[in-house]
């Protein structure tokens, strides 16, 4: 049996996020034709990003999928086009019939129905897919990067893809220095 | 991102100096700011009101309008205009430097300054329609400089500057009236431009684009007056030899560069120098004081006094990193806020000299024409002060450096033509260019851009092109690149210059005596002075009877990023010249401006501008152009 394992986590330091945007564009053009911007937009893509940049209460940081362990937009899916796969909700584009109810039952409002290709007006199909967050999986493996689209152009760093098991390790280790600290105030007699 | 920041030897040799020192350079720098913002990039962000930032979704999902209503056409029509009324400011304010100067001189002031080219005066005057015969020199110089601080001053709208109507064929003038773009006043243009982009004002991306054609052919005029003037007072560049590359550091001299565009200052610091050579030596330099040039002042005083050039617009902060530079002098433009954080890891004086470009931790020495030999006194006081502090195991100067054939003024050229042919001395260009010998020129201009490894694109274009046979010209920092890749030599034209070219530079280059061929690219001066070209062009058009566009010539900036290049490159565009630009502008957010700047300018001037990043590619383009221009004329 496949060992469990928590997806990598795209983590925001709203303290750090000035709602550039730029994340958004490099996620759009990540997930295009392997055209730059420049090209992108000279040449008319239809690129959408897989991330939102929001605020909320005077918050402002990127929002995407959160890969959910119990996802609702796997149970909904009518055609199995979203599933689970490797610990990540994955879409087959190819097996999207474009319905929508994913995108309307993901609690994050994470999930986008659009085309990437510009389409005709007579066409029978308007070719839009369910589109979200795929941790660029496949943008990192065909570039050879560590790190994804969005995190690579944040230019204040607030973004960066984190392994849960360090994410973790370190918020046990501040807390613990602070425990150990009123602990040696308090001296308790036991 | 470029797999090398320079093609520059001397660059590539000191980098790996400067990073093991910790010494951050404009290539860190680069490296820092990667990635640049998308929204920036395609001129899709606004700041010109507190409202903002507003961006525009360059995808069409998000926002398309501004909080004011702006589209992404008026955002970046608005932002390119103001560009242009920028890099306009920055030549006119030159220009208007050099003018006031001439006016004192003709009263009599300014004792360190005199008219050393009177022909070129007279020359100048004949052209601005001033009476020249039985007067005093200096009577003439009065109505002169009156003549030109009218292009200041003038407020009727309906007349167009007077040194545009000097210098720019009939036809052409008549094609820029008819399409009301010829600007009457450099100031109030540029002011128009400023009012007009504000927020709540023209937000229709046609006008607000001609009314910043109107501030680049303000920048035209800035810049004619500007070279033409300085020429009178300095005299006109002649054919030289000199050198380039930081191999022109001397490691037993003073050695002091003079950086930025405006030679009023360089000039009285070459005449002062030599004065204070002894000094210098006395205090143990024993091969005294030696001045070199970086970007366009470096330019000036090579074309006009053969000084060296040790470093184009990129490469400054290098001349430091040789640890011998003692001082550099600063004046105007394109001077990096940088050289006085790198001159704390060495001796070298950064100083300042103009009231309104100073530089925080550079020593300030305020400039005034009036004063201006105690003031270049002063400042070589201090390099060779500096010199006694050099640190000779900072010392690393690396050894390159090239022979540079520079100085070829529009009159140079025609100087040289008239070996040939002394009654008719465009003939001789014209003949080789119809009977195919030469297929049409080129006019490389504009900056260094850390988006290209520097000077490599220069130098591909030029080769490709030479093979060719087209005739090729330079100004400003792509000559800079040039002189340091040896180019401007006779033995680059026997290398590189197809059969046909190298027939006509070997022709003129024996008649004028240089015992082989001109160099491979001629070098024009500083940017400033691209208003050079325009003249040779000139006179070429009214010869044949034609307009510029008619011409097989064609601009080339591969490198360009300042403002003065978005004016200077639009200007080439409205008089007629096809514009190659190598760094793609901030326009691409909007496909009306693209249009606008490319399709639409080609039908209404002549001119366009063409975008190719690739350097090999532009080559082709460009030299389909000058074949489909030859078409045009039948030849």
């Amino acid at each position: 049996m496949q060992s469990f394992q928590e997806n990598l986590i795209i983590y925001a330091n709203p303290e750090k996020c000035l709602g550039c945007h730029s994340c958004e564009l490099a996620c759009a053009v990540a997930h295009g034709d392997g055209s730059d911007l420049l090209t992108a937009v000279a040449t008319e893509r239809p690129l959408h990003p897989r991330n939102r940049v929001v605020v909320a209460d005077g918050v402002t940081f990127p929002m995407q999928c959160r890969q959910c362990e119990d996802a609702p937009c796997t149970f909904v899916c009518p055609t199995g086009a979203c599933r689970q796969s490797n610990g990540q909700i994955v879409i087959s584009e190819k097996n999207c019939i474009g319905c929508k109810q994913c995108a309307m039952v993901c609690p994050f409002g994470a999930i986008t129905v659009c085309s990437d290709e510009p389409v005709s007006e007579d066409s029978c199909t308007n070719r839009g897919v369910a589109k979200k967050c795929d941790l660029c999986t496949e943008w990192r493996a065909k570039n050879g990067k560590a790190d994804t689209a969005c995190v690579e152009a944040c230019p204040t760093k607030a973004i960066h893809l984190v392994n849960l098991k360090t994410y973790r390790k370190a918020l046990i280790e501040a807390r613990a220095r602070e425990l150990a600290q009123s602990h040696r105030t308090v001296r308790m007699p036991f | 991102m470029n797999e090398r920041p320079s093609s520059d030897p001397s660059v590539l040799e000191l980098l790996p100096i400067a990073n093991a020192r910790g010494i951050e350079t404009v290539f860190d720098r680069y490296k820092t700011q990667q990635p640049q913002c998308g929204f920036g990039s395609l001129g899709l962000c606004c700041r010109v009101c507190w409202k903002g930032p507003c961006r525009i979704d360059p995808f069409g999902e998000g926002p398309k309008y501004g909080i004011c209503g702006a589209d992404r056409d008026t955002i970046i029509a608005r932002q390119l205009a103001r560009m242009m009324a920028s890099g306009a400011a920055a030549h006119s304010e030159h220009g208007r430097h050099i003018a006031l100067a001439l006016l004192e001189i003709s009263k009599g002031k300014l004792p360190d300054y005199k008219i050393r080219d009177e022909a070129k005066l007279l020359a100048v005057a004949g052209k601005l329609g001033v009476v020249t015969t039985d007067r005093n020199i200096l009577d003439v110089a009065r109505e002169v400089a009156l003549i030109t601080l009218e292009d200041f001053q003038n407020q009727d709208q309906h007349k167009p500057c007077n040194w545009l109507t000097a210098t720019l064929p009939a036809k052409r003038m008549k094609r820029l009236g008819e399409l009301g773009v010829l600007p009457h006043n450099i100031d109030a243009v540029v002011a128009q431009t400023m009012a007009r982009t504000t927020v709540g004002c023209d937000a229709d991306a046609t006008n607000v684009i001609l009314g910043g054609i109107r501030a680049a052919l303000a920048d035209f005029d800035g810049m004619a007056l500007a070279t033409e003037l300085s020429d009178a007072l300095f005299g006109t560049p002649k054919p030289t030899i000199t050198a380039a590359n930081l191999g022109v550091i001397k490691p037993n001299a003073v050695n002091i560069a003079v950086n930025g565009h405006n030679p009023l200052l360089s000039e009285v610091i070459c005449d002062v120098a030599k004065e204070m050579n002894q000094a210098a030596i006395e205090a143990g330099a024993k091969d005294g004081i030696n001045v070199v040039g970086i970007c366009c002042t470096g330019n000036e005083v090579m074309m006009r006094h053969g000084i060296p050039m040790a470093a184009n617009y990129l490469s400054q902060e290098m001349a430091i990193i040789t640890g011998a530079l003692d001082a550099m002098i600063l004046d105007v433009q394109c001077i990096m806020p940088s050289l006085p954080r790198i001159a704390e890891c060495f001796h070298t004086q950064i100083i300042t000299t103009m009231d309104e470009n100073k530089i925080s931790g550079a020593k300030h020495v305020s400039f005034h024409e009036d004063h201006a030999s105690e003031t270049a006194r002063e400042i070589i006081r201090l390099a060779i002060a500096a010199y006694a502090h050099r640190d000779p195991k900072t010392v690393n100067i690396p050894n390159h450096k090239q022979t540079a054939i520079v100085g070829f003024s529009a009159e140079a050229i025609i100087g040289a033509l008239s070996l040939l042919d002394a009654a008719d001395p465009l003939k001789p260009l014209l003949d080789n260019i119809v009977n195919g010998n030469i297929q049409g020129v080129v006019l490389f201009a504009g900056c260094n851009n850390t988006q290209h490894e520097q000077d490599a694109s220069f130098v591909t274009i030029a080769k490709k092109l030479a093979k060719n046979n087209v005739l090729l010209l330079a100004t400003g920092c792509g000559a800079g690149a040039f002189a340091k890749h040896g180019l401007m030599t006779s033995e680059a034209t026997e290398k590189y210059a197809g059969d046909g070219l190298k027939a006509v530079l070997t022709a003129i280059g024996t008649a004028a005596g240089l015992n082989g061929p001109l160099p491979l690219v001629l070098h024009m001066g500083s940017c400033v002075d691209n208003s050079r070209a325009v003249a040779v062009a000139t006179a070429l058009a009214n010869k044949l009877g034609v307009d510029l566009n008619d011409l097989p010539v064609v601009a080339c900036a591969p490198e360009a990023m300042s403002e003065k290049a978005v004016a200077i490159g639009t200007w080439s565009v409205a008089v007629g010249l096809p514009t190659h630009l190598g760094t793609v502008p901030q326009v691409l957010g909007s496909a009306k401006v693209v249009q606008l700047v490319t399709e639409d300018a080609k039908a209404l001037f002549g001119g366009y501008f063409l975008v190719e990043p690739n350097p090999e590619l532009a080559a082709d383009k460009l030299f389909a152009v000058i074949k489909e221009k030859r078409a045009g004329l039948g030849i």
